[in-house]
Formats: structure tokens, C-alpha cells, sequence
């Protein structure tokens, strides 16, 4: 089982959601965050005021998949969130030691 | 114990509440509470006869009683309600007091109930009333169930009137600061969406308190005395009753259904309660907001009246303290009294209808509430508001200055709409009223809504120069006519009245119904088409700056099409604040706030440069794409949107159609070759335009100059533009060459050099060194006129802007663009001018990475290069 933690741009995720659904993904967290990366933060001047945005709102997804799905998750990932230009995000991959589902208590692979 | 055929209290109780709760079910609900009280009075009195204890306990000496208290006490017992029950003894406690409550309080445990007792003297009794009033409160509902009555008498006579009457005025004053505690706690964001059907505001707790008041004030024992007394008229006393009887059946249905104690209406038990209660879709509601509309106007009816009479028992005990009331008139047919609002007299307003509007403006004005008389008198007399009235001018400017006062503490636009006033006034908001939006975002009904976005605007409007809300202030202050912003936040919402609940529909609807109302406030053509527009695309900055790609100037270009000029964009954009800080805490916060004041900040940019982003520069992009259209006619529709889509806004601006329709063929035939170069000889014109298409990386454009430069060709002019699928398209305009009829040969030649070149087969700086120092490039006058080189980065939030004015010299625009590539420069826009001998470049570009340069150190470094490459190019020539 692994984790998959993709950082997207927010107009994105309609059209990863999607993607990830018709291949069978059908659940996910998906929480709002900010950080930079290469995309810098910038400034805004406004009225000659300067407004800092020192970090790039995005969205996180994470995911979790069996071992097997993995690459077809990255795939569609890829394909769905990518736009060509800077601040198109990043996947994670992290290796998952256990699930449990809490309602049932079930176990690894049958608690995703 | 019990011989066959005779069932034990506890039995019979059990299948009592059975058989109770079957009828209940299958729609029989009449007096549900008072049967539920009256099975469990049965099952004490059985139980109380045959228990062992009590024949021992020498009730002749020491008599006792069980007396029901709390709710229970009140009969009004819902399937898991509390059982409180008082063991009462004249004198003191016996020792088998306790085998008495474990005999006739133990087997209740088994049934689920959650059973609260307490045994107690006389004495103790009244000593506890008298310090803690949550005793007192809750001895005031004691009903006595068996046993002995007159000990039960002795308690009300003792504990509750003795304590009351000596205490009267501390107790209301308790009674009042507890209720303000408990809406306070209740009042937080979360009592519309999940009500406390119990403890919330205009929950059932707010009559009880209205009962103890009346006891406490008026010696009022029964509800009925409310209406008998006069504190209640009658209608209200019908509508609070039901009210009630509404509240208590869902909080019957809830306790059955979540199968405990639940007051708390949560999400869970809404949609299958809207649908147990019957409650059906209309009017593009669904059931369960049809079901939450109707529990919140009966809960709202509740918490008005327990204000009212709250504030009676209160003005009251002020009466009482102080001795004489003030008193002045502040206009003709209005007073205030004790600091609130009152009409003179209701005579007053059948004289006088625009007393009605008048007394909110004089809240206003003089920053008081008004009385609760006076809101009940407004309510009744609304009946006056017609036609008439709705179009006086006087009105509406005594609303408009109720519309526009500052934020205040009580506001008595709220009370225009809890008195019906607002909706008398403008009709077309009375479908918002009490609607609500079933979903965790939507906090508030719309009517509620659309006050609190008048409300965040004022404080956004009205806020301290170092506050947080400082910068909206600021962007307040530069809009032209505020009022219209108000209306518009008034109005924004008004199209969820009618119709379905799409988002985007509801927008469209508003619009048309400020088409409608706004003529009729006084306002011209051109300051209701501003509000229609706002109330049109309040979800637009949102939805915009969620779902779209704000970092793409194309789409914030295409936004700044919309706005007829910034000022509208500053109301859309404080609008969208308010709004959606008065939506709920979902659909507002830090990260949704960055994302919209980011693309406010570029359309606001776009709007000023002026150039992209005006309503002129749009028409001629609708225009262009018209003219593109019909010259492409062969193409799929598909097709023709796809290719236009790619188009960058300057490209799109600066390109005539016929231009586009050529590149758009030459962009057909790059396919997989590295570039398409076509030359064009316009008849009669003194120059050759040369265009490139090629897939875009950084150093092509240099390299095209090079090449050029390589073949003795002189660049008059150049432009670059980079679609948004990174091809670039790059046209030059060249010095026809001098050999006229071996032109064909040249650009044979051009086009092999350039093949080469990105082939990396010809290295272009090493050939044109050599070239030019064979001499077969004249050098040109050194002229000491100082170079001017300008970093930009105010003018375009999507690049850097880069200046340069300098005078030509051989390979010059081969060796500015290759120095911007050294540096780690993109160009992905320029105009290249040269006149006589003085160039004028301006280059956008941004890093590799596709970002401005930003970083004074990097900018100083890339201003002291491309000097150097100047000064050094006019001195010596090519090759860095």
C-alpha cells in the first residue's frame, strides 16, 4: 500500500478528481495549503503599497492505493494537473505500513 | 413476588411507552408529552402503594411526597426527556428514606430513562431555594405526583412564594443574566446550521424562562395566564402555542430517532427528520429546507417573544428602580422613553403612516434600539405600507439613510426585516425570507445573509486605519458612490427566492429584480445597471480565483473584459469579501482571501496599464476573433476554438487577422520540424517581414538574429510574441538586401544557417566573430550618447519589463538577446525598434522557471551585463 500526496493548483482538482475516479479512485482528502516551492512567493504592489505573498495557495490531495495502482494514479495525476508553466506541484509517494478502517476494523488492503 | 396475571409498575410502564411512542409513530401525536408525564405519575403511585418501605416509613409523624420537577415536572416529557423526581419529608430524613428510592427508583434505570433524584426536608428545601436560584427554578415547576399533598403545599407555599417574594428582584436579574449566558453560548455560528432545539435561541428553554419570569414578576402559574393576563395578545399567544407544540414534536421525532437525550438537531437526523415529518419539495426547495425554513421562523417567533416579554419583566424591575422614567419626544408622534423608541401613540401612525419608516431612521439617528412596543405597533400597522408609501420620496430617503448609517451594536435594519417592514418595502425580498440553503456552507437563511453582508460592508467600510479590515477601508474610500455597494449587498441574493437553486441562475435573477426595484429608489439608469452588474457576477472574483488559472494572463485579461473601468472591480471585489465572510467560516478564509485579492491585484493592474484589459481592447479581441472565424472557414469550429484559445492577449491585440490566419497555417505545417520561416515582400514597401514559427525555448530568438546578422542582413524592427502553448512567433523586418536578384539565394542560405545552428552544428557566436572581423560587417560611428537601460516590474505582473536604449551597431540585437539567454532570461514578448541609429527595445521576460526577476541583487547583475555587452559591443564588435 502506498500514499500518494499530490500538491496541486486549485483549478485543477476538478479535472484530477475526475481523472482519478474513472480509474477507479474513489476516495481522497483534499485540504487547502500554502507553501512555495521553485514558485516563489512574490509581491503585489498595489496603489504603490506593497503586499507580500510569501506563500502560493495550493491544494493537497492524498490518496491511498494499493501497491499496483500506484504508477496509473501518477499517471493520471500528471496529466491532469499539469498546465506547462511553473507552480504545477508535486506527487509524493510515501510506503504505508498499515489502514484500519475505524467503523469495521478492518485491516491493510481491504480497509482502503 | 406478584402472583400471575398481574403486571409490575415497571411493565406497565415499559409497555405504556411502547404502545405510546406505536401510536406516536403511526401519526397520533395529540398530547404525546402530557400521556408520557401522566404514565410515569402512574408508575410512582403504583410503585410509591405497594412498596415494602413505605408502610414503615410512620408517615403520620414524618409525611412525605413525590413531587415531579424540571420538565417532568412541567408535563412535558419527550421520549428520552429527564425524569426528575423530589422525595419530600415534613421533617428530617429517615433511614429508610433510601431503601424507599431504591426500591422505586432502581428498576427505572433498567428502562434507559435517565432518572435524577433527590431527597429532602422541608427545611432543606428552602434553605437551598434561597441560595442557589437553579433550585428555586426548579422547584417552580414542582408538581406533586403521591403521597401526602400537604407537605407539596407547604413547598410552594414555602419555597417558592416565601423565596420569591423576598427575593424577586435578584431572582429576575439571575434569570435574565442566565439567559443572556446561555444564547451567548448557543448564539455562536453554529445554531443555524445544527439548532439546539433545547437550550438554543428561539429554542423551548426560552419559553420556559418566559414562565419563570411571569411567575416570578406577575405570579403568572399557567401558560394561559400569559394571554390572560394581557402580557400576550391573543393571536400571539395562539402562534406561540404553535410554535411550541411544532418545536416539541420535532424534538420528539429527534429523541426517538437518535434513540437518547438529543436536542441538537444534527445533520445526520435532518433530511430523514424533514421526511418523517412530511415535509415535501415546492418552489425549488428541497424537503429538509422547506423542514429547517419552517423550525427556524417558528424559533425565531420563540426567541422574539421571550425578548419581549423578557424585556417587559426587565423594564419593569427598572421602573421599579428607578422611580421616574425619562422621557422626551425626539419628532413629532415619537419618544423615547428609557432609552428606547416609542410611538406616541398608535393613533399616531393611522395619522401618520411614515411614522413607521421614520422611527428606524430616528434609531438610527440617535443610536437607540426601539421599544419592543414599538416593534409589535410597526408590525401590526404594516398593513398601511402601500404603493404609495413604497414610492414616497420621503421614504426612501429615510431608508437610504438607514441603509448607509454606521454599524451599531443593535441594528435596526434587522429590525426592519424582523418586523416585516423590509419586505413591505420592497416586496420582491420576501422569497429570501427564513429560506434556507441545505448544506454546511450556507449558515445563515438568505434573508439573514443579505443583512450581514450590508453589515461586514459597513465595518469593512468603517474600519480603523491599523486594523485588519485597514485595506479594505482604504479600497472603500476610492469608491466613487458607496451606496450603490450597499444595495448591491442588500439585493445580491435576492434571485434565491424564486426558482431553482442553481448558483449562476440565482446571480442572472438578482439582476433582473434590481432592473425591477432600483428605478423606483431613485436611481438613474446608469447607477442601477452598476448594481445589476455587481449583483450579476458576485460569485465571478470567487469562482475566478477557485477554478481558474490566475497565473495566466490570458484569463486574467479575459476578467478584466468584464469591469467597465476599476472602480466597479473595487465594489465587485469588497462585495465578494463581505459576501462570503457572511456565507459561514467555509466559505471564507486566509486561503480563499490570498487566491481573490491576488487576482483583484492583477485585473486591478490590468485595468490601469489600460492597454490589455479595457472594454476597448476586448471589443478588438471579439472582433479579431470574428474576423478570424470567417476567414478560416474551412476549419472545424473545434478546431478554430482550440487554435484560439493559444493566442496570448498581446498577440491577439497587436496581430492583424490576416497575420493570425498566415501564422495559424504556418503553425499546420511545423508539425515536428523545428521551424517554419516564411519571407513576405509587400509590393511598393522598402523592407522585407520575415516570420518564424518555432517551438519556443530560451535563445531562440537570439539565435534567428544571429543567423540574420550572419548574412548581412539589417533588423529595422522585430517583434516576438510566445502563444500560450509555448510556440513562438517571432517577425522581423529587414533592410531588403542589396543584391536584389540573388535574393532567393539569401534566404536558401538563412534557412539552411538557422537549421544548422539549432541542429548545433554551426556554432553562430565563433561565425560571427569571424565575419565581422573580416571586415564584412561595417562598423558604425561610436556615439556617446549614454546607454539608458530600465528594469520593470510594476508595469505586468506576469513579467519583467525590460528597457533598453542604446545605438545600433552590427550583431546588436543578436548580443542584447543572447546576453538576456546568459543571464537566464526568457523573452517571451518584444517590440525591437530601430530609428536612424537609435534602438528602442523593450523585452518582457521572465526566468526559466517562467517568474519575474525580482531580487534587486539579480536585477542589478543583469543591468551591469547588458551594459557591458553595449559598451563593448560598439567598440569591438561580436562575440562576448
Amino acid at each position: 500500500m502506498k500514499k500518494i500526496e499530490a500538491i496541486i493548483k486549485p483549478f485543477k482538482l476538478d479535472d484530477v478528481k475526475e481523472g482519478l475516479t474513472e480509474i477507479g479512485v474513489h476516495g481522497m482528502t483534499v485540504s487547502e495549503v500554502k507553501g512555495f516551492g521553485r514558485q516563489k512567493g512574490h509581491t503585489e504592489i498595489y496603489r504603490g503599497a506593497e503586499y507580500k505573498v510569501d506563500f502560493v495557495p495550493k491544494l493537497k490531495l492524498e490518496i491511498v492505493v494499493k501497491t499496483d495502482a500506484v504508477s496509473e494514479v501518477l499517471k493520471v495525476i500528471e496529466q491532469k494537473a499539469k498546465t506547462g508553466s511553473i507552480g504545477d506541484g508535486k506527487i509524493f509517494v510515501i510506503s504505508l505500513e498499515e489502514v484500519v478502517r475505524i467503523r469495521t476494523g478492518e485491516k491493510g488492503e481491504d480497509a482502503i | 413476588m406478584h402472583g400471575t396475571g398481574f403486571q409490575s409498575p415497571i411493565a406497565r410502564l415499559v409497555q405504556g411507552r411502547k404502545g405510546l411512542v406505536g401510536r406516536f409513530l403511526k401519526g397520533d401525536h395529540s398530547r404525546f408529552l402530557e400521556k408520557h408525564a401522566e404514565l410515569l405519575d402512574e408508575y410512582f403511585r403504583e410503585s410509591f402503594a405497594i412498596s415494602s418501605v413505605g408502610p414503615r416509613l410512620g408517615v403520620e409523624k414524618n409525611p412525605c411526597a413525590i413531587v415531579a420537577l424540571g420538565g417532568y415536572g412541567r408535563k412535558e416529557q419527550c421520549i428520552w426527556s429527564d425524569v426528575d423526581v423530589l422525595f419530600l419529608f415534613k421533617k428530617g430524613i429517615p433511614d429508610k428514606a433510601k431503601e424507599l428510592v431504591r426500591e422505586i427508583i432502581y428498576p427505572l434505570w433498567d428502562t434507559g430513562l435517565d432518572v435524577g433524584h433527590a431527597t429532602r426536608s422541608l427545611k432543606d428545601c428552602a434553605a437551598l431555594a434561597s441560595r442557589d436560584f437553579e433550585v428555586l427554578t426548579s422547584l417552580i415547576d414542582g408538581r406533586f405526583i403521591c403521597g401526602i399533598s400537604s407537605v407539596y403545599s407547604n413547598l410552594m407555599e414555602k419555597c417558592c412564594r416565601k423565596v420569591l417574594q423576598k427575593q424577586r428582584q435578584a431572582y429576575i436579574n439571575w434569570l435574565l443574566k442566565k439567559n443572556k449566558d446561555r444564547h451567548h453560548r448557543y448564539g455562536d455560528s453554529t445554531y443555524l446550521l445544527e439548532p439546539n432545539l433545547k437550550e438554543g435561541l428561539g429554542g423551548l428553554r426560552d419559553f420556559h424562562a418566559m414562565l419563570w419570569a411571569g411567575r416570578a414578576s406577575y405570579d403568572i402559574t399557567d401558560p394561559r395566564d400569559l394571554e390572560f393576563s394581557g402580557h400576550l395578545s391573543h393571536e400571539e399567544f395562539a402562534s406561540l402555542n404553535e410554535a411550541l407544540s411544532f418545536i416539541r414534536h420535532v424534538r420528539n421525532r429527534l429523541h426517538h430517532m437518535s434513540g437518547r437525550k438529543c436536542d441538537q438537531l444534527y445533520f445526520e437526523y435532518q433530511v430523514k427528520l424533514a421526511r418523517a415529518l412530511g415535509f415535501e419539495a415546492e418552489n425549488g426547495q428541497q424537503p429538509v429546507e422547506a423542514f429547517l425554513g419552517a423550525l427556524h421562523k417558528q424559533m425565531e417567533f420563540l426567541k422574539r417573544q421571550h425578548l419581549i416579554f423578557l424585556g417587559a419583566a426587565a423594564e419593569k424591575k427598572r421602573k421599579y428602580l428607578r422611580k421616574k422614567s425619562s422621557r422626551r419626544n425626539v419628532s413629532t408622534g415619537i419618544e423615547l422613553i428609557n432609552d428606547s423608541l416609542y410611538f406616541h401613540c398608535p393613533e399616531a401612525i393611522l395619522h401618520n403612516p411614515l411614522l413607521l419608516i421614520r422611527i428606524f431612521e430616528k434609531s438610527v439617528v440617535l443610536k437607540k434600539p426601539l421599544s419592543l412596543a414599538a416593534s409589535r405597533l410597526v408590525k401590526e400597522f404594516l398593513y398601511l405600507v402601500d404603493t404609495k408609501f413604497q414610492k414616497s420620496k420621503s421614504v426612501i430617503k429615510s431608508f437610504k439613510h438607514i441603509l448607509g448609517a454606521p454599524s451599531q451594536r443593535f441594528s435596526a435594519l434587522t429590525e426592519m426585516l424582523n418586523t416585516g417592514m423590509l419586505v413591505a418595502l420592497i416586496p420582491e425580498l420576501k422569497g429570501v425570507v427564513d429560506r434556507i440553503q441545505y448544506d454546511e456552507y450556507h449558515l445563515y437563511p438568505v434573508d439573514k445573509h443579505l443583512l450581514r453582508t450590508v453589515q461586514i460592508l459597513k465595518e469593512l467600510r468603517d474600519a480603523e486605519p491599523d486594523s485588519d479590515n485597514a485595506f479594505f477601508a482604504d479600497i472603500f474610500r476610492e469608491v466613487r458612490n458607496p451606496e450603490l455597494l450597499l444595495w448591491a449587498g442588500l439585493m445580491h441574493d435576492a434571485g434565491k427566492g424564486e426558482g431553482d437553486s442553481n448558483l449562476e441562475h440565482h446571480a442572472h435573477r438578482g439582476a433582473d429584480i434590481v432592473a425591477r426595484v432600483l428605478p423606483r429608489m431613485g436611481f438613474s439608469k446608469e447607477e442601477v445597471d452598476s448594481i445589476a452588474f455587481l449583483v450579476r457576477e458576485h460569485l465571478f472574483l470567487m469562482h475566478t480565483a477557485t477554478r481558474r488559472d490566475i497565473h495566466d494572463e490570458r484569463t486574467v485579461v479575459r476578467c478584466a473584459g468584464r469591469f467597465v473601468d476599476d472602480d466597479h472591480l473595487k465594489m465587485l471585489y469588497l462585495l465578494t469579501v463581505a459576501d462570503s465572510r457572511a456565507t459561514g467560516p467555509k466559505a471564507w478564509n486566509d486561503w480563499k482571501a490570498a487566491l481573490v485579492k491576488e487576482l483583484f491585484f492583477k485585473i486591478a493592474h490590468i485595468l490601469r496599464e489600460g492597454e490589455l484589459g479595457s472594454p476597448a481592447a476586448a471589443d478588438t479581441a471579439a472582433a479579431k476573433r470574428q474576423e478570424v472565424f470567417n476567414l478560416t472557414s474551412s476549419m472545424s469550429k473545434d478546431q478554430r476554438n482550440l487554435f484560439f484559445d493559444q493566442l496570448s492577449s498581446r498577440y491577439l491585440l497587436y496581430m492583424p487577422s490576416r497575420d493570425i490566419v498566415r501564422h495559424m497555417d504556418m503553425y499546420q505545417k511545423l508539425d515536428a520540424r523545428p521551424f517554419v520561416l516564411e519571407t513576405q515582400t509587400d509590393p511598393g514597401a522598402d523592407f522585407r517581414t520575415v516570420t518564424v514559427c518555432a517551438k519556443d525555448f530560451p535563445g531562440l530568438f537570439s539565435k534567428i538574429a544571429g543567423v540574420f546578422t550572419l548574412n548581412t542582413m539589417d533588423i529595422l524592427s522585430a517583434e516576438i510574441y510566445t502563444w500560450r502553448n509555448h510556440i513562438a512567433l517571432d517577425v522581423f523586418r529587414l533592410k531588403p538586401p542589396a543584391d536584389e536578384i540573388r535574393e532567393k539565394e539569401i534566404w536558401t542560405r538563412v534557412n539552411n544557417n538557422l537549421e544548422a545552428v539549432l541542429k548545433g552544428e554551426l556554432d553562430l557566436s565563433s561565425a560571427l566573430e569571424k565575419k565581422i572581423y573580416s571586415g564584412r560587417i561595417a562598423r558604425k560611428e561610436i556615439s556617446l550618447m549614454p546607454d539608458k537601460i530600465v528594469f520593470d516590474n510594476e508595469s505586468s505582473d506576469f513579467f519583467s519589463v525590460l528597457e533598453v536604449y542604446t545605438h545600433d551597431f552590427p550583431g546588436f540585437l543578436y548580443k542584447i538577446t543572447h546576453a538576456l539567454f546568459q543571464c537566464g532570461l526568457d523573452i517571451c514578448f518584444a517590440k525591437i525598434g530601430t530609428k536612424v541609429d537609435q534602438v528602442v527595445d523593450v523585452f518582457y521576460v521572465r526566468d526559466f522557471e517562467g517568474q519575474k526577476i525580482d531580487d534587486p541583487d539579480q536585477i542589478a547583475l543583469i543591468k551591469a551585463f547588458i551594459q557591458g555587452i553595449l559598451a563593448t559591443g560598439r567598440s569591438t564588435s561580436c562575440g562576448p
